[in-house]
């Protein structure tokens, strides 16, 4: 078994934890539901084409197209699936709910080794922990913490859930770097340079079809 | 980024090798990741296995297993990107643009 820094370990823990926890708009039943969809979909060997909605349920469609097809997402698909019912704070949590159930799992499998499982939800009603102020963003389709548009469109994508912003920036503080090194090229991830991170970086995200 | 900061560290990489997939951009390992980070990608198990295994061979298990966290921290911010209709500031928009036309990927949806 390849032994993994602790840092890292704990922050995919606490991530899996995250998961399972009451979010701002979402008990935890149902956000362990999104993520078992979005694992399940990322794992699929031969997955639902993105114009498929498998569940037939807006949440579970989100997490599974986002999961497995999230470079096929556009505006106008954004736009039907709110116009059908899901608010646009529990579009975010969803995305909240899928990136941070689906690193750990990409992780295990990629140094091989059994993905990890689900802790049970923990009871309880959602928090409603919500940015004070919401605003509409020229830099994302969701909205954000006021005041919008400050920073990159990445960096406040899921500012408008606290909660989900906080483990994601955990998680790529253990995995990549922290928001502050990013301006250095001279930071390492442990033996990797700054320009091999971003190979790795720049291909994988070439083939999900992702500008970034 | 790799661009930047392979510029800034002296030893200008080959960003083409993001494109097309072939080759090592000019750094240490460089092919070896390419080909982990590809597998990881393309969902193809025996690839990577294989990769994975070459990437040990020539440097060693925490440096596969720091490649695999960045790998996982990518397969996040691509999905936090395309779920939240991230786009860049039109300020940068030149520079995107050239990048994007050069590696053949102006035509992705986030890319609009």
């Amino acid at each position: 078994m390849p032994h993994v820094r602790a840092d890292l370990r704990d922050a995919h823990a606490a991530s899996l934890r995250h998961v399972a926890s009451p979010g701002a708009r979402l008990d935890a039943a149902r956000r362990v539901q999104i993520a078992e969809v979005a694992i399940a979909a990322y794992l699929d060997p031969e997955p639902a084409p993105p114009w498929v909605r498998p569940y037939g349920d807006l949440a579970l469609d989100v997490a599974h197209r986002l999961a497995r097809h999230a470079g096929t997402i556009t505006l106008e698909w954004y736009e039907q699936v709110i116009t059908e019912g899901l608010h646009p704070l529990e579009w975010v949590e969803v995305v909240g709910v899928v990136v941070a159930a689906v690193p750990p799992v990409a992780f295990a499998r990629a140094i091989g080794v059994p993905v990890p499982g689900l802790p049970a939800p923990v009871p309880g009603p959602p928090t409603g922990h919500e940015a004070a102020e919401l605003a509409p963003a020229t830099l994302n389709w969701v909205p954000v913490a006021a005041p919008a548009d400050q920073t990159a469109s990445v960096v406040q994508a899921l500012s408008s859930l606290p909660d989900e912003n906080a483990n994601l920036w955990r998680l790529a503080a253990a995995q990549y770097m922290a928001n502050e090194q990013m301006g250095d090229p001279r930071w390492t991830r442990g033996l990797l340079s700054r320009p091999q991170m971003e190979l790795v970086a720049g291909r994988l995200s070439l083939i999900r079809e992702c500008f970034f | 980024m790799l661009s930047w900061s392979s510029n800034e560290l002296g030893t200008p990489a080959d960003i083409a090798v993001i494109a097309s997939g072939d080759g090592d951009a000019g750094l240490p390992h460089g092919a070896d990741l390419v080909a982990f980070a590809e597998a990881i990608a393309r969902f193809d198990e025996e690839a990577l296995a294989r990769a994975r295994a070459q990437l040990v061979a020539v440097a060693g298990e925490d440096f596969m297993i720091d490649a695999a966290a960045v790998a996982a921290n990518f397969e996040m911010m691509t999905r936090v990107a395309d779920g939240t209709g991230a786009r860049h500031a039109p300020a940068t928009a030149d520079q995107r643009n050239a990048i994007g036309h050069r590696l053949g990927i102006a035509g992705f949806t986030s890319a609009h």
